[in-house]
């Protein structure tokens, strides 16, 4: 991965710390499950880069399977948070993102879709 | 529904996915993602979650077939694959770079599909690349696991009277093996 | 000057052997060398098919008569062994074909539905190893007995009641793996028990209603 994109990785997910506090890890990674940038946390980012590929395509294949197009994002609801996924508009990357439950669903999608947006457009 | 769960194992570019899609009645679940690694194994795509397929003997009976993804750092979905699994088809392409090396290593981590249920190796792109003899597999095999008897065939994956032939000789000695006690659970479906 | 034929013919007639060579005294030949490891190469030459030579020592043979095609019935006018040693090159331009399929079609077909002469009465067999199927042309009885083989000791007769095929199969695929090197031989192993209740499913085992299913 050319040091550049992962400078703009890196810099990107500190911004969207900045701007919503109950973001607790985020992540991107490629469509093959390499870490490419992450924020500091308690979690393996290999791992985690791994398995959320994986997420990403078992959405694909079910979207896929039910003939319903293509998968837009993946929520992991839990008690203690959600995971908001999505990919990066027009890249093999996917950005994979952890709220506490200050923010709703909705605010989290809204503010994981506002900085995939913003890596597609660092990217052009 | 009676259900039988095969598992397919082995490194990156063992032939995997193309086993699946030989043996599959249905057109198969695949999980492929672009390969950002091509220096280092020269394949467009890889396997990021799983592959799925079918066979269907009867209205009340299949045969599911899963294959995992090669890389290690999918190894989680090894754990979730193999809890399902009465069996195992291990592909390991002659042209790896250390195919034995491969071969070993995911038996090991493998090794309660065996116990459970029973393995069989099978050695792709011989064609490709000769790689060891088939004789070398057999002897590493009895080297590292004393007394498994393993079947290890050359197969060509994308031959479906091929894969048949794997899969029917697994099953006839996950059978022949319950059969007569072999396994370390007995009552395995 | 005229030549007379039959004088010219009869110079170059091969030694005397007997005409009635076939397969079986080519398999005993073959099972000898390979049981005393003799530093020898093995030439046959066979009517109608051309000569068959075998390279031990790279477990190899080359012959133009591909093995889907083996002359069950085949003539062999002359057999003889070709002394060798480690360092003396091949019989013939490797990498040949790889002597196990050799083995396999000749071991089923040598001894007709008898016992190869090498093995005694009351003995059981196990397998030591499996072949590779994907090289052997095969049929599913072969694959059931030779998955018995792998799990347990059995005679001729045993293994045929275990794999619900008649005896003379039995015999002819002991046979085969024997003289493939892939079979233990025992007069002292125990027998072996079926567990009942898969002796009774045999007929419905997995095994069976996938292979219907595949057509095999």
């Amino acid at each position: 991965m050319k040091p550049a994109v992962v400078d703009a990785a890196s810099t990107l997910l500190a911004e969207m710390k900045d701007a919503a506090s109950s973001l607790t890890y985020a992540a991107l990674l490629t469509d093959d499950g390499f870490d490419v940038a992450r924020l500091p946390g308690q979690t393996d980012g290999a791992r985690f880069a791994g398995m959320a590929s994986s997420m990403q395509a078992l959405g694909d294949a079910v979207t896929h399977e039910l003939k319903i197009g293509t998968s837009e994002y993946i929520i992991i609801a839990s008690g203690r948070g959600h995971v908001v996924q999505l990919r990066v508009p027009g890249k093999e990357l996917v950005l994979s993102a952890l709220f506490d439950n200050d923010a709703t669903v909705g605010h989290a999608l809204a503010t994981a879709r506002s900085f995939a947006q913003k890596m597609a457009d660092l990217l052009k | 529904m009676a259900e039988h769960v095969i598992l397919f194992a082995g490194p990156m570019g063992a032939g995997k996915t193309t086993a699946i899609e030989s043996l599959s009645e249905i057109e198969v679940v695949r999980t492929e993602a672009n390969n950002s690694e091509r220096h280092i194994v020269d394949k467009a795509t890889t396997t990021v979650a799983l592959d799925y397929g079918e066979i269907l003997i009867g209205a009340q009976e299949k045969v599911r077939l899963y294959g995992i993804p090669g890389q290690q750092r999918f190894d989680f979905m090894w754990t979730i694959l193999k809890k399902r699994a009465k069996g195992m088809v291990l592909l390991v392409n002659s042209d790896a770079p250390d195919p034995i090396g491969e071969m070993t290593f995911f038996l090991e981590e493998f090794r309660e599909l065996y116990d459970r249920g029973g393995v069989v190796v099978g050695i792709t792109r011989s064609d490709v690349m000769p790689g060891p003899a088939l004789a070398e597999f057999s002897d590493a095999l009895e080297r590292t696991n004393p007394g498994l008897l393993i079947p290890v065939f050359t197969v060509d994956p994308r031959e479906a009277d091929q894969m048949q032939n794997v899969l029917l000789a697994l099953i006839a000695n996950i059978e022949m093996r319950a059969a007569f006690g072999m396994l370390a659970t007995t009552g395995a479906s | 000057m005229t030549i007379d034929i039959d004088q010219v013919a009869a110079k170059s007639a091969p030694p005397e052997f007997p005409v009635t060579i076939g397969w079986t005294q080519a398999a005993m030949a073959i099972s000898s060398v390979l049981a005393l490891n003799t530093p020898v190469h093995l030439r046959m030459d066979i009517e109608m098919h051309g000569a068959l030579l075998i390279d031990f020592r790279h477990h190899a043979f080359s012959w133009s008569t591909p093995l889907e095609y083996f002359p069950v019935d085949a003539v062999h006018t002359h057999l003889e062994t070709v002394p060798t040693s480690p360092d003396a090159p091949p019989y013939f331009e490797l990498p040949g074909q790889d002597l196990d399929g050799l083995l396999w079609v000749m071991g089923l077909n040598a001894f007709g539905d008898g016992a190869a002469f090498w093995l005694s009465p009351n003995e059981r067999y196990r397998l030591i190893r499996w072949p590779n199927l994907t090289r052997h042309s095969h049929n599913m009885s072969h694959v059931k007995m030779i998955a018995v083989l792998g799990n347990a000791n059995a005679s001729t007769a045993e293994l045929a009641a275990f794999a619900g095929v008649e005896e003379p199969e039995a015999q002819r695929l002991i046979n085969a793996l024997s003289l493939m090197g892939i079979l233990s031989r025992s007069s002292e192993a125990p027998a072996a028990t079926m567990a009942p209740q898969t002796a009774a499913a045999k007929r419905q085992s997995l095994f069976g209603r996938l292979r219907k299913r595949l057509g095999r």
